[in-house]
């Protein structure tokens, strides 16, 4: 009988879904969830509907402080959306917060007029990328794969 | 008409929307995330993105009344109103807000009043196509294939 290490052990049986030690058992296939923080009723749909139609479980919020009221529950997310304008808290006031807060999760920006100053700011406070909108499926395609590596 | 034909003329329509520069790829990204449990999401953004930016337009023509002008207040809301412009996929919508926030960084009150009619000209056209590329489409109903030319 052919040892299940060999098999386990090559990339295509990682991917198809079994695990690498050999045991045969399937790796649960994890489900990647975003918060996104956006006071603009349509970015948040749109961006929701972006991050669902890449299996991304979202919820939304309109504000920097809501953000981080929903944090502090212990609510966790693989990535949160912040974008620059917002109620009260701008973006990068809540990214340092939301970093000050331990968390680690992917920290993207987003804006509808990029420039260099408000992109060295969120970058500084703590975001992993800085997107200018409209946030497209293919970056967030991409930025998934970048995660599920 | 037959149903062929009503189906070209919808992809038609929908081409010359492109072609004259009022929508961009973004717009093509929201049909593809259209699917039968959101047959009609691209229409139902579209429909709020105007309910909802009305309201915003109202600002800035109220702000634009105004004497001085607030510079940083006319630029924030334009700011806003770019960002769902841009995710609907509105080009040429989106090109006249760039242009009003520059006028807005120059100080120039003139040059905002007269991007502003502009964009107010884009904006209602837009609109006016788009509901009757809608209304067609709703009527013909939807293709077998995608038909992604743009």
């Amino acid at each position: 009988m052919e040892q299940p290490s060999k098999i386990n052990n090559n990339e295509k049986s990682v991917q198809q879904g079994f695990s690498p030690s050999g045991c045969g058992d399937l790796i649960a296939t994890k489900k990647f969830t975003a918060l996104v923080v956006d006071n603009d009723p349509i970015c948040q749909i749109i961006e929701k509907a972006i991050l669902e139609s890449q299996g991304v479980e979202t919820q939304f919020v309109g504000s920097g402080i809501d953000a981080l009221d929903l944090l502090a529950t212990g609510a966790n997310f693989d990535i949160i959306i912040i974008a620059w304008v917002l109620p009260m808290m701008n973006g990068v006031e809540t990214t340092r917060h939301i970093r000050a807060m331990g968390i680690r999760s992917k920290l993207l920006a987003v804006t509808a007029c990029f420039d260099e100053r408000k992109k060295k700011a969120f970058l500084d406070a703590g975001v992993d990328e800085f997107i200018e909108k409209p946030l497209n499926p293919k970056k967030v395609a991409s930025i998934m794969r970048e995660m599920k590596k | 008409m037959d149903r062929n034909k009503q189906h070209r003329q919808v992809a038609l329509m929908r081409q010359s929307l492109f072609d004259q520069g009022l929508l961009d790829e973004q717009f093509v990204q929201l049909e593809e995330l259209q699917d039968d449990a959101n047959p009609n999401f691209v229409e139902e953004v579209v429909t709020l993105f105007y309910r909802d930016s009305a309201r915003l337009i109202l600002n800035i023509d109220q702000a634009l009344d105004k004497s001085p002008l607030d510079f940083a207040k006319l630029d924030g809301y334009m700011h806003q109103f770019k960002g769902s412009a841009s995710s609907i996929g509105a080009k040429k919508v989106k090109s006249e807000c760039t242009l009003f926030r520059e006028y807005c960084k120059a100080g120039n009150g003139e040059g905002c009043k007269r991007t502003f009619q502009q964009l107010k000209k884009e904006y209602a056209l837009l609109r006016k196509k788009l509901e009757t590329y809608f209304q067609l489409a709703r009527q013909v109903g939807p293709v077998e294939t995608a038909c992604r030319r743009i």
